[in-house]
């Protein structure tokens, strides 16, 4: 446990000292929130933004998840540090429960910031439903695959030739019955209508279910693919 | 005991032995310098020594201990300076020290980390983000880092890469301070001064050892000669 808390300490201390993740996440967030304002902004009036906030919102959340999780093992590849950790005799996947740890951690302060933005920018025009607070239950559950399936993907990318590139080209497919169910449970949410618990409550399992199996599998798997 | 103990060492790439049948064998408190032209496998070597890359085929003993059944364990026994400071830019000396000792599990973090800033005469700047260091303050940290465990087996790979000629000074200094009691392998591309570190040596080419020796048994005239040689031999 301790070799957990240190390890997530040390990402916490330089992430909070830097602010590089969460200042390039954030900004990149509310950018994407601004193009979207741009391709929603001539659509007629009979359209319902409700319908779609759901996938917009995963949208913004995964390529907002990108770009951190790119830049998540960017410190340990400066100065071989990476390295330094792996000559340390300690459990390999105490490495990727840590760093998983860190990512869901910076994911959930920038969602923290762009989810009541991104109300403020699509949803105060129109009602959503009183079930909207629901949402946060998909973005858990979403957040928490990102950052485990993330993290592995991340580490297998690192010293690969465009890394950001081969990082999306991985992490789309492999997260993608977990976006479904996220964006099911989300706009369902959302719109509230009667009987929305039948689409909300599956979505959310398969969620939770692809998760449990997807972190673990990374969990078991990092120390093969870290050792590579 | 042998500190190190090498038996047909092969490191294979795909089709390409990067590292190929390397065997020989040094006693504690040794200092093996390993020689070689660019590719001949030598940092390859070095870090399936280090445990940080499994060997394709045979086996090492680090101090009895078998580095690809029992790694972790070895791992305990083993320190790397290289060229890579392995030190986080943004954390400040003390805390990068702290972050390593706290995960070797030290009783008393603080306390070594602070006789290890004392060794390296870094204890003024404890306080600052490594970012902030010049390249030989840097490498003194980088020396308390893989000797804060106190391990008894320390791998430098070209150590004195980018440094200019006082820190190679203050660094040879801290090498020598450190020496006792502990085994070191070092890669080199320096031929005179790893010679002159030394206790044994080693040439690789093409992954292979081409020569592995005490030095009081090398003649140095010869042994330059070899190397001048293997630099035509191409790539592992």
């Amino acid at each position: 446990m301790h070799h957990y808390l240190t390890l997530l300490k040390k990402d916490l201390t330089q992430e909070f000292r830097t602010k590089e993740m969460l200042t390039s996440m954030g900004i990149y967030a509310l950018l994407v929130l601004v193009v979207f304002g741009a391709a929603l902004a001539q659509t007629a009036s009979g359209f319902d933004i409700l319908q779609m906030s759901g996938g917009l919102l995963w949208v913004l959340i995964v390529f907002t998840s990108l770009l951190g999780l790119n830049r998540s093992f960017a410190h340990e590849k400066e100065n071989g540090c990476l390295e330094g950790v792996l000559l340390i005799p300690l459990d390999r996947s105490v490495i990727f429960l840590a760093k998983a740890t860190s990512n869901l951690l910076f994911l959930f302060a920038v969602e923290v910031v762009t989810v009541p933005l991104f109300y403020f920018f699509f949803l105060t025009t129109t009602t959503p439903a009183a079930s909207f607070w629901m949402i946060v239950a998909p973005l858990i559950v979403g957040t928490v695959g990102i950052a485990g399936i993330g993290t592995l993907l991340s580490t297998i990318t690192i010293n690969t030739r465009g890394r950001d590139v081969m990082l999306a080209v991985l992490f789309i497919p492999l997260v993608y019955p977990l976006l479904y169910a996220c964006v099911s449970a989300t706009t369902a949410a959302i719109i509230g209508s009667e009987g929305f618990m039948d689409v909300f409550a599956p979505a959310l399992l398969l969620a939770g279910g692809y998760d449990i199996i997807m972190v673990l599998l990374s969990w078991v798997l990092y120390d093969f693919v870290i050792s590579a | 005991m042998s500190a190190l103990e090498v038996s047909r060492l092969t490191k294979a790439f795909g089709s390409r032995k990067a590292v190929d049948q390397v065997s020989f064998a040094v006693p504690e408190g040794a200092f093996l310098s390993i020689f070689g032209p660019n590719g001949a496998g030598k940092t390859t070597l070095l870090r399936v020594l280090a445990t940080l890359s499994r060997p394709t085929s045979g086996s090492a003993q680090l101090l009895g201990i078998d580095i690809k059944e029992a790694a972790d364990k070895a791992r305990t026994h083993i320190g790397l300076i290289s060229h890579s400071p392995m030190l986080y830019p943004d954390l400040t000396a003390e805390e990068n020290l702290l972050f390593v000792a706290r995960l070797y599990g030290l009783a008393d973090a603080q306390g070594r980390v602070g006789e290890m800033l004392d060794a390296v005469e870094l204890k003024h700047r404890r306080h600052d983000t490594v970012r902030t260091f010049s390249r030989g303050m840097t490498q003194r940290l980088s020396i308390a880092r893989a000797l804060i465990h106190d391990p008894a087996v320390v791998f430098l790979d070209e150590p004195y890469s980018g440094l200019d000629p006082h820190a190679v000074e203050i660094f040879d200094g801290l090498i020598d301070v450190v020496r006792q009691d502990r085994t070191f392998i070092m890669v080199s591309h320096d031929l005179r001064k790893g010679f002159d570190m030394c206790s044994h040596a080693l040439m690789l080419a093409k992954g292979r050892v081409v020569a592995f020796d005490e030095k009081a048994s090398i003649d140095f005239a010869g042994f330059s000669q070899l190397y001048a040689q293997t630099v035509g031999m191409g790539v592992a």
